[in-house]
């Protein structure tokens, strides 16, 4: 019996285990293994089972998650991958957007593509914009283009051709031509992966596709095997970036639907936090070693963008992808990361990071430069003795020496430095947690703030205060809490399809037609009938003229156009403070989720966790803003649900330590979760 | 070099954290404004800015968008500051696209609102964005042809377009009057409007947390650091003058080549930028006015002391402009001003040419330049109204001393700024994209490290009764090279009727279009860095596996050929 999740991060390997029967979870953590993060996640599954002594032939559901397709893309690790498109674009995928968003550097230069030219070929065909054929496909033509991968060695290609977002006939034909001539090589036709226009961010979508698939297939083929020898039977899911888990057959044709698979992890577990208080929207901060996520959860939902930029930064225009990815804004600012002066000699944290190797200056593994851990430590929020459950003890000596040089050139004292360095890394993360919120027109008053991560704890309740959140709710092992989101996440597709119109009835009609067919589309995927999916449906709608869309949730079977064009303006004023009553408004695109009702761990309580330090009941601890207190230290295992006391307090627990202020109040509920929120 | 003395420990920190704070507000305004916007120019094409200033009018954070507007901003909201300093009040927005107060021309429309914390003016907010029509002469207002800037549309001179917050209907009734578009004009109105009083709320909690003085020191300190750091800069760079000349290609009523020239001074921790000698303004859009000139020096002179470092205008005050009025750079009304980034790109080049042996660690040999703006004009299909579709091409730029030039990128007048999906173009607008690649036949500046491709863009036009008008620079005088690299290639515009014959067009006031006509938009390659001879014979080899360079270029440009090669290799 039992539900087991996998998380391959950079440099653990986490393990989650559920027992239904008993409601016990347990946990692993092992060492990630780069070469092959298959073995490190047998290792983690060894681990557990000598912990939770679960047999493997009673996991009645695997679930794996981590980073190996973000990975493979960023080093380059992908198969060698062609790219045939129509006449005249083979350019496309090379010009990008070319845009130069590093605009005072005249030495700028556009995002490497994934195929060189010599291996984008080109196949007259021709399709217009709406879907009629206006040049037949040259299928004679890819014979020679097969004998060209041939001799290549190519392992992958991505078909794209102009408008197949429309009308996909042509690389239907081509992708059957190019699977039989070329045996063994992975093909990705655009429009089974998007279904969305502009051809740029589509090829480059199918090309990632086609570029990670190879890597990708092997490793799970690999883990599938190594699982099947340890007598798991299955099923086997993966997560996927958009919040739910797909059967390992399916992310081995779409592999790219897991470039943010962990942190999607952590997006599903705080929805299933959420839905376990009541809280249907929240806002989810995840702080590890080397960054800071956040992401927002809405109606119980995560929130999607329909198009994720790769590697994009202020300076680099990065790769644009049409999947279904988590809202997920991410910055440096993480335990591990450095503070630094920079050449206005202002006072910097991250995004360089210390990583685990040597990791901070404290860890005393060699580490010598300052990082926000070590300002932890001096500022006593983190416990040299108590850390990671006494597992490792912190040399406070260390942390000292190497924020002295901050201090120095500040003209202040250690403590001055330390906490100096933590308001730079959380006034980083407040414009993070303002990006996902506020400019996407969500008020973060109206939000819980679910935190986690070794490093989530012990900002949130400073962030919470200057967001004005009304709570803080710090879930149980916040260390591995990306895994126990896959461990309750739910199989999910998202489906869109491109298509123009005027919003009126036809536009109505049109959608219910659109909506069935996907609804068909995913019952096939899950290989189950329409009526066992949970199915929501959104519409991107703007007013004529505009380009950019606000997602509109929908009920098509009861609406007509009052109601429809209502709840545009509605929305549109939601996000970008005003509305245009007279304005013309159209329809652009029609988005379906579906999501498959499986069973999933409730009631859970976790293996209790040891004090390394019972005697110590409190420590001095600078809060920053909030002062310096001496505050009580607890150690949450010991903690009942009902416990409630009021800051200032630090609650440890063997992977993070949860802070709370002078004048909040923090209370342990029946799930075991910690709340936070201010007294007043 | 000696560094800036540190703020004491309280302010250092504060002082970061409200810097990360001005941007994180500029940033939000350039989503308002794109994402509410109804001008494709806007958000496919991303032309516009957002910024605040301080109330003595110094640009304190901007948008990462466009170059263009580096410089503007700050004359902008002086010349609206010494107009109405007495009588700001609370819920003020203001409106202005005079070239000759600051501005571009008539298309740019700045919005700028005082922003108040309680009753005191603390800074401005601004954005400026290009409108698609304001009147005039043709749709889109930029006619080729114009002689006078009343051909050039409606120009609000600084004028109060809401008071209380409410916008002043009979403003509002002038400019929907004036423009051909005025439900588009109102809705850019709107989405300006928007991204100024985000701006406004955003300052205010900013004061409420912090207080207004902390505000102000802290721009005080930003704006200082930059001076401190750009000085550093020119100091350390030597004395002396360095010139440079070249021609703008045509001014829209004459083909001619117009000489234009610049000498920097670099003296102690100051540059100065002289254009005098450049020739005097044309009664053609070429020209650019002051206002523009000072953004075209300020965005080379950033790309020298501090290319990734967010602007403001402390990086500014080492750099000193001078130029007699009158000139092209320099117009005066009613000088037209429309296509006035030709003649700015022009003087961002100029500089960019004296300076590049002095700095190759941040210049690169000369580029495609021109934006080669092609307007295409007529009705959508099925009584859709009327349509202007505005293009700004992207093209080759030159190599370094490092590396090749990159392929196809946007001018320097612009910076984050897209290019049109062919699948959007078409679902838009009654044309086929038969080709959008790069641009080998006219290939690049032949060099150590070679020029970067330009781009062709070929379309079919599926509709009758439409045209277009263009302003293509650099279509006589090719982008130069380095130190002995080869001349890069010019941009065109061909457009090939359905009958088979071919025009050759540059700057177009008006080009009628039947069905059936091809339109081929070509840009061209950027200049070379070094001689040709000492190119790596692996990255000739490279370049013709990849197809960047044909056989013939690499045997005419290189004396390279595969069994010349591979005799090498043996021997």
């Amino acid at each position: 019996m039992g539900f087991l999740a996998t998380d391959v991060g950079g440099t653990f390997t986490d393990l989650v285990h559920f027992d239904p029967a008993s409601g016990r979870v347990t946990i692993a953590k092992t060492l990630t293994t780069p070469d092959d993060p298959s073995s490190g996640v047998m290792n983690a599954i060894a681990n557990g089972q000598q912990t939770a002594g679960y047999e493997s032939g009673e996991i009645r559901r695997f679930v794996h998650g981590g980073t190996t397709v973000i990975n493979a893309i960023t080093e380059r690790k992908g198969g060698r991958t062609a790219l045939v498109t129509t006449a005249g674009f083979r350019d496309v995928i090379e010009i990008g957007r070319g845009n130069r968003p590093d605009l005072y550097n005249l030495h700028a230069s556009s995002p490497e593509p994934f195929v060189p030219r010599y291996l984008r070929f080109e196949v007259t065909e021709r399709m217009d914009t709406s879907g009629q054929v206006v040049v037949p496909l040259d299928t004679a033509s890819l014979e020679a283009i097969a004998l060209e991968c041939e001799r290549e060695e190519v392992e992958a290609v991505a078909v794209v051709f102009l408008n197949s977002y429309v009308n996909p006939e042509h690389e239907i034909a081509c992708e059957q031509v190019l699977a039989r001539r070329l045996p063994g090589v992975a093909v990705t036709s655009s429009h089974r992966i998007s279904r969305q226009w502009r051809e740029y961010e589509r090829s480059n979508t199918a090309v990632l596709n086609a570029f990670v698939m190879p890597v990708v297939d092997r490793y799970f083929a690999r883990l599938q095997a190594a699982l099947e020898q340890e007598g798991f039977r299955g099923p086997f899911f993966a997560m996927q970036s958009n919040g739910g888990m797909a059967g390992f057959a399916s992310v081995r044709a779409h592999p790219l639907s897991l470039v943010e698979s962990g942190p999607a992890g952590g997006v599903s577990g705080a929805a299933a936090v959420g839905a376990l208080l009541g809280e249907p929207d929240l806002l989810y901060l995840d702080v590890g070693g080397t960054t800071a996520k956040c992401s927002v959860i809405r109606r119980g939902k995560p929130v999607l963008v329909s198009e994720y930029r790769l590697d994009r930064t202020r300076t680099h225009a990065g790769y644009p992808l049409q999947v279904p990815v988590v809202d997920i804004v991410e910055i440096g600012a993480g335990g591990g990361s450095i503070a630094w002066f920079d050449e206005r000699n202002a006072l910097r944290v991250g995004p360089r990071s210390a990583g685990s190797a040597p990791g901070p200056a404290c860890y005393g593994l060699g580490g010598l430069q300052p990082t926000v851990t070590d300002a932890k430590l001096v500022t006593g929020v983190l416990d040299a003795a108590s850390f990671a459950g006494g597992s490792m003890r912190l040399d406070m000596t260390a942390a000292e020496r190497a924020l002295q040089p901050v201090a120095d050139r500040l003209g202040t004292d250690v403590a001055g430095a330390a906490a100096a360095v933590i308001r730079i890394a959380e006034a980083s993360m407040l414009n993070a947690l303002k990006l996902v919120t506020i400019q996407r027109g969500h008020d973060p008053r109206d939000l819980v703030l679910v935190a986690s991560g070794g490093g989530g704890p012990m900002h949130a309740a400073v962030l919470a205060r200057e967001l004005g959140m009304r709570r803080v709710v710090i879930p149980r092992a916040p260390g591995v809490f990306s895994a126990w989101g896959m461990l309750v996440s739910a199989p999910r597709r998202d489906l869109r399809r491109t298509e123009m119109q005027a919003a009126d009835a036809k536009a109505i009609a049109r959608g219910r037609e659109l909506f069935r067919e996907m609804q068909a589309e995913a019952a096939d995927y899950f290989a189950t009938r329409a009526d066992d999916l949970e199915c929501h449906c959104a519409m991107e709608m703007r007013y004529r003229g505009q380009e950019h869309t606000v997602s509109v949730p929908c009920d098509l079977e009861t609406w007509d156009v009052v109601a429809m064009l209502e709840a545009f303006h509605r929305a549109h004023e939601e996000a970008y403070t005003f509305r245009l009553n007279d304005a013309r408004v159209e329809v652009v695109s029609f988005h379906l989720q579906a999501e498959l009702e499986t069973e999933r761990p409730t009631r859970s309580t976790f293996a209790g966790e040891v004090d390394p330090a019972p005697g110590q009941r409190s420590r001095l601890v600078d809060f920053g803003d909030a002062g310096r207190h001496v505050a009580a230290r607890y150690w949450r295992d010991a903690l009942e649900p009902g416990f409630r006391t009021e800051g200032p307090a630090v609650i440890e627990e063997v992977s993070s330590t949860t802070v709370v202020l002078s004048g909040q109040v923090v209370e342990v509920d029946d799930h075991g979760l910690l709340s936070v929120w201010e007294a007043a | 070099m000696n560094t800036p003395p540190p703020a004491g420990v309280l302010d250092a920190v504060t002082q970061e954290i409200i810097e990360g704070k001005l941007l994180a507000i500029v940033d939000e305004m350039g989503l308002v404004l794109s994402r509410c916007s109804m001008s494709p120019v806007v958000y496919e094409v991303l032309d516009f800015a957002c910024g605040i200033c301080s109330m003595a009018g110094d640009l304190v954070a901007q948008t990462n968008g466009i170059t263009l507007f580096t410089g503007t901003f700050g004359t902008q909201v002086r010349s609206l500051h010494e107009k109405y300093a007495n009588s700001l009040a609370p819920g003020d927005v203001f409106v202005t696209n005079d070239p000759y107060r600051g501005g571009t021309h008539g298309c740019d429309l700045a919005v700028v609102r005082p922003v108040f914390d309680g009753e005191v003016p603390v800074a401005y907010a601004i954005t400026v964005a290009h409108w698609l029509d304001v009147g005039g002469a043709v749709p889109g207002s930029l006619p080729a042809n114009a002689d006078s800037v009343f051909q050039e549309g409606l120009r609000l001179p600084g004028v109060r377009i809401a008071r209380d917050d409410r916008l002043v209907e009979d403003i509002v009734a002038i400019l929907c009057e004036n423009v051909r578009m005025p439900e588009l004009a109102l809705g850019d109105l709107n989405a300006q409007i928007a991204a100024v009083r985000i701006a406004e709320k955003r300052l205010q909690e900013i004061c409420a947390r912090y207080g207004r003085d902390t505000l102000d020191r802290a721009c005080d300190r930003m704006l200082s650091v930059s001076e401190h750091l750009a000085r550093e800069v020119v100091r350390s760079l030597p004395d002396g003058r360095f010139v440079a000349s070249d021609f703008i290609d045509g001014d829209g009523r004459s083909p001619e080549r117009i000489p234009v020239n610049v000498a920097i001074t670099i003296d102690g921790d100051t540059m100065t930028f002289d254009y005098t000698g450049s020739a005097a303004a044309r009664a053609a859009p070429i020209n650019c006015s002051r206002g523009a000139l000072h953004s075209a020096v300020k965005t080379v002179f950033k790309a020298l002391v501090a290319p990734n470092a967010p602007a403001n205008d402390g990086w500014f005050r080492a750099l000193r402009v001078v130029a007699p009025e009158g000139t092209v750079f320099t117009a005066v009304k009613p000088s037209p001003t429309g296509w006035y980034y030709e003649g700015s790109a022009q003087a961002s080049e100029l500089a960019w040419k004296a300076l590049a042996p002095l700095a190759p660690e941040r210049f690169s040999a000369g580029s495609y330049m021109s934006l080669c703006a092609t307007y295409l004009c007529g009705e959508l299909p099925d009584g859709g109204g009327p349509f202007v579709h505005i293009e700004p091409l992207h093209g080759g730029w030159g190599a370094t001393a490092d590396c090749d030039g990159t392929n196809a990128l946007i001018a320097i007048t612009d910076g984050d700024t897209f290019n049109y999906p062919a699948e959007l173009l078409e679902a838009r607008f009654p044309v086929r994209v038969l080709r959008h690649g790069l641009n080998t036949d006219d290939g690049s500046g032949a060099g150590r490290r070679r020029g970067g491709l330009g781009v062709i863009r070929e379309y079919e036009i599926l509709a009758d009764g439409m045209s277009l008008y263009a302003s293509y620079g650099r279509t006589e005088t090719p982008p130069w090279g380095v130190h002995g690299g080869e001349e890069g290639s010019r941009n065109y515009l061909e457009v090939v009727g359905r009958d088979g014959q071919t025009v050759r067009l540059a700057r177009t006031a008006h080009h009628a279009l039947r069905r059936g006509d091809r339109v081929r938009m070509v840009t061209g390659g950027g200049g070379g860095w070094g001689a040709a001879g000492e190119r790596d014979a692996g990255l000739i080899a490279s370049d013709l596996r990849d197809g960047y360079i044909d056989a013939a270029r690499a045997l005419r440009d290189y004396g390279f050929s595969e069994s010349s090669a591979r005799a090498n290799g043996r021997r």
